[in-house]
């Protein structure tokens, strides 16, 4: 074997990788969506699995409570408040110095999310909201590049692999978002990392079919887990044909790339406040949404409004979905927190 | 949707101002004095129409003093950016919007003039004396607005403008509150530079403003290009209004702004100022008597623009103007107006306040529907 695959020599030797397809891996360019749990668990299998290029790409910066499931960062990240993307580049650039590590701190919207994934093999979901991940979508069918979605929450996982033209998208499986409050978040309902961590494994191992050119052997179904209760199910996913079929992969129409679809945000005159604007027809069930939130925080509501403060923030949260988000004038750090507490 | 946020752009707008842009558009859309042809000309028409228009209304008798610009704001920099040069002493006061604030502060920090700014009561009226003690000999501008953004308060501008002019001092007036809700004479009021928008009180498209000069006075264009006529001179001509004119027209807007002010002459300023008055004054009334509310500003409503500004306990005046409109579909603006300094004045930063600001086309129901959205909300005040 070359010197210069002596590192792989473990994966190279088995027959569904071979010379051939490490080559391909060293030749590969993959984005990391968000270094979360999702993103430290898989940037280190792709890093040390010989992925040529890896772009690792995150608005956040490292705080104590994502020590118990995001397995890259450590106290000293958490004490000099480090980009994730940075910290987590720094990290693997020292577990495999031959490949190219690049780490992106911005937060992904439309008006970045085609430079940032252009040229790629291939994309990894890393997101924690469905925002992102409807923008990933987009994005992915519009260039033909395949992304590997994973998503976990309290002990459950779900992974579904994409490839545009060929199988179904996320648009084909998850019409639109659920409203503000509606679907559980890490933050409001918990996770586990082995959660995580399994889900991930599944995801990697999809995305390696994929850059080796095995995709024969990919799964095709969407996958569920729960590690806990041990039960997993395998769904059949078709592509969207109600009426003139999927708007993204049979319509090809990019509303969230476009600005039609999607969050709009306006920053408040003289406040330091972000108001994230309703999807239309948009509503929040307030009891619902204080169920899972009054988990975390203290709510306070009436007929009109809910207010809770989180992360030094203070998020109010109206009838049609509509946030008001005190204490930033930063439009990303308002969306970070309604994406971790109300799941927008 | 009830709408009182005319203050910001009056909405709706006279059925004939949609029509005119349409038309214009279809029919007329050449560039005004850029060509012979039957669609320049005819643009070149709707212009200088809107332009004579707009001087009547001002009571300018040269409506070649009046500028076409893009909004108040535009007129404003041009204004304050043509008239002053490095060494200039320029009073102002603490309720302006940023549109005067921002240049003039810009200008001072960068070192170019110097500002003072004058005291205000508590209803935000400006203190003449204390205007008249800023003054200096040789001061070269005094910048205000009519009427507060915020607080709706009318300022003492026939004063401020005889104090200016017994100094030898020029005024600029930011009309943006009071056009076409106010009658103005700009002869009677002794000022040197008037801006107004297009887009509120004149019940025209946004993206059309006005600036008029007093005659005899030469400010230094702020952007410079084409204008039509002349073209062989290397630089911007003397002539006005070219001269502060550089660049093709919002002409569509123009057209529509032509009927806005039609419209409102149809009417009449006055007629229009009685209806927003007792709209103002009806507001004010049944604020009072809402539990928990404050309100700022002149009480009478012959001393305040068409708003009313207030706050409601229990809710920041950002959480009340989303209730308003997502439970009750009524568009107020809430925070600071664009005039943070007003409401640092008048103790009401860093939240500011609610505005509700009334138009020709509001109703005493749109004020009955607040009034009843507003005793809701104090009734379920969240704890």
């Amino acid at each position: 074997m070359d010197a210069d695959l002596e590192r792989y020599h473990r994966q190279v030797i088995l027959p569904e990788i071979g010379v051939e397809g490490q080559r391909r891996l060293l030749a590969s360019k993959v984005v990391v969506v968000g270094c979360g749990a999702l993103g430290t668990v898989s940037a280190p299998l792709l890093a040390r699995a010989g992925v040529g290029h890896l772009t690792l790409v995150d608005r956040d910066f490292v705080e104590r409570t994502n020590l118990q499931r995001q397995l890259l960062y450590d106290e000293d990240d958490v004490a000099s408040s480090l980009p994730k993307a940075e910290a987590a580049a720094a990290k693997l650039r020292r577990a495999n110095p031959d490949i190219t590590i690049d780490a992106v701190v911005v937060d992904v919207n439309r008006d970045n999310v085609e430079r940032l994934l252009a040229g790629a093999s291939l994309v990894i979901d890393g997101a924690d909201n469905f925002e992102l991940r409807f923008l990933v979508n987009e994005a992915c069918v519009k260039h033909g590049i395949p992304w590997v979605h994973a998503a976990a929450v309290a002990t459950t996982g779900m992974q579904l692999t994409i490839i545009p033209g060929v199988t179904p998208c996320y648009a084909c499986i998850v019409e639109t978002a659920p409203d503000p409050g509606v679907a559980p978040t890490c933050d409001t309902a918990g996770v586990l990392a082995p959660a995580v961590a399994m889900v991930v494994c599944h995801q990697v191992t999809e995305a390696l079919k994929i850059l080796t050119a095995n995709t024969k052997d990919l799964r095709g179904t969407l996958l569920s887990v729960d590690v806990w209760t041990n039960l997993s199910t395998e769904i059949e996913v078709k592509r969207r044909t109600a009426g003139a079929g999927c708007p993204v992969c049979v319509q090809r129409r990019f509303d969230h790339l476009e600005g039609r679809a999607g969050a709009t945000l306006t920053s408040l005159c003289g406040r330091n406040a972000i108001q994230v604007g309703a999807r239309p027809g948009g509503s929040v069930a307030f009891a619902e949404v204080a169920a899972r939130v009054g988990a975390v925080a203290r709510v306070t509501q009436n007929r009109f409004l809910m207010r809770f403060q989180v992360d030094g923030l203070d998020v109010t949260l109206f009838a049609d979905g509509r946030a008001i988000v005190q204490g930033t004038d930063d439009a990303t750090r308002a969306r970070a927190v309604l994406a971790k507490y109300v799941g927008t | 949707m009830i709408y009182l946020d005319n203050a910001a752009t009056s909405f709706p707008k006279p059925e004939s101002v949609y029509t005119a842009m349409d038309t214009f558009q279809r029919t007329l859309g050449g560039n005004p004095g850029r060509s012979g042809h039957r669609l320049a000309t005819g643009a070149q028409a709707v212009l200088e129409r809107t332009r004579r228009a707009l001087a009547r209304l001002l009571g300018a008798p040269d409506p070649s003093r009046v500028v076409f610009t893009l909004n108040a704001t535009d007129a404003l920099n041009i204004a304050i950016k043509g008239v002053l040069r490095p060494g200039d002493h320029v009073v102002t006061s603490a309720m302006e919007h940023n549109s005067v604030a921002r240049p003039l502060a810009a200008l001072e920090r960068a070192g170019t003039i110097q500002v003072d700014r004058a005291a205000n009561d508590a209803g935000g009226r400006i203190d003449v004396d204390s205007l008249c003690a800023k003054l200096r000999p040789g001061t070269r501008l005094v910048a205000v607005s009519w009427a507060s953004n915020a607080f709706g308060t009318l300022q003492p501008v026939a004063e401020i403008a005889a104090a200016a002019r017994a100094n030898h001092t020029l005024v600029l007036l930011d009309a943006a509150q009071v056009a076409g809700s106010l009658p103005i004479d700009v002869g009677a009021l002794s000022v040197d530079l008037l801006a107004l928008p297009g887009h509120k009180g004149l019940l025209g498209p946004t993206g059309t403003g006005a600036l008029w000069v007093k005659d005899g006075l030469d400010l230094a264009p702020w952007r410079e290009g084409g204008t039509g006529g002349d073209s062989s001179d290397p630089l911007q001509p003397r002539q006005m209004p070219h001269r502060l004119e550089a660049g093709t027209h919002n002409i569509a807007g123009i057209a529509g702004l032509e009927r806005g002010l039609e419209w409102l002459g149809a009417r009449t300023v006055a007629e229009v100022r009685r209806h927003e008055m007792a709209l103002c004054d009806e507001l004010w009334t049944g604020l009072a008597a809402v539990p928990g509310v404050a309100r700022y500003g002149p009480a009478a409503a012959s001393a305040r623009a068409a708003l009313v500004s207030f706050r409601l306990d229990g809710y920041l005046p950002q959480e009340a103007a989303a209730i308003l409109d997502t439970t009750f579909d009524i568009a107020v603006r809430a925070g600071l107006h664009c005039a943070p300094g007003s409401h640092r004045a008048l103790g009401t930063a860093p939240d500011g306040t609610i505005r509700a600001s009334v138009g020709p086309f509001s109703t005493a129901a749109d004020i009955q529907a607040l009034l009843s959205a507003l005793k809701q909300m104090a009734a379920e005040r969240p704890a």
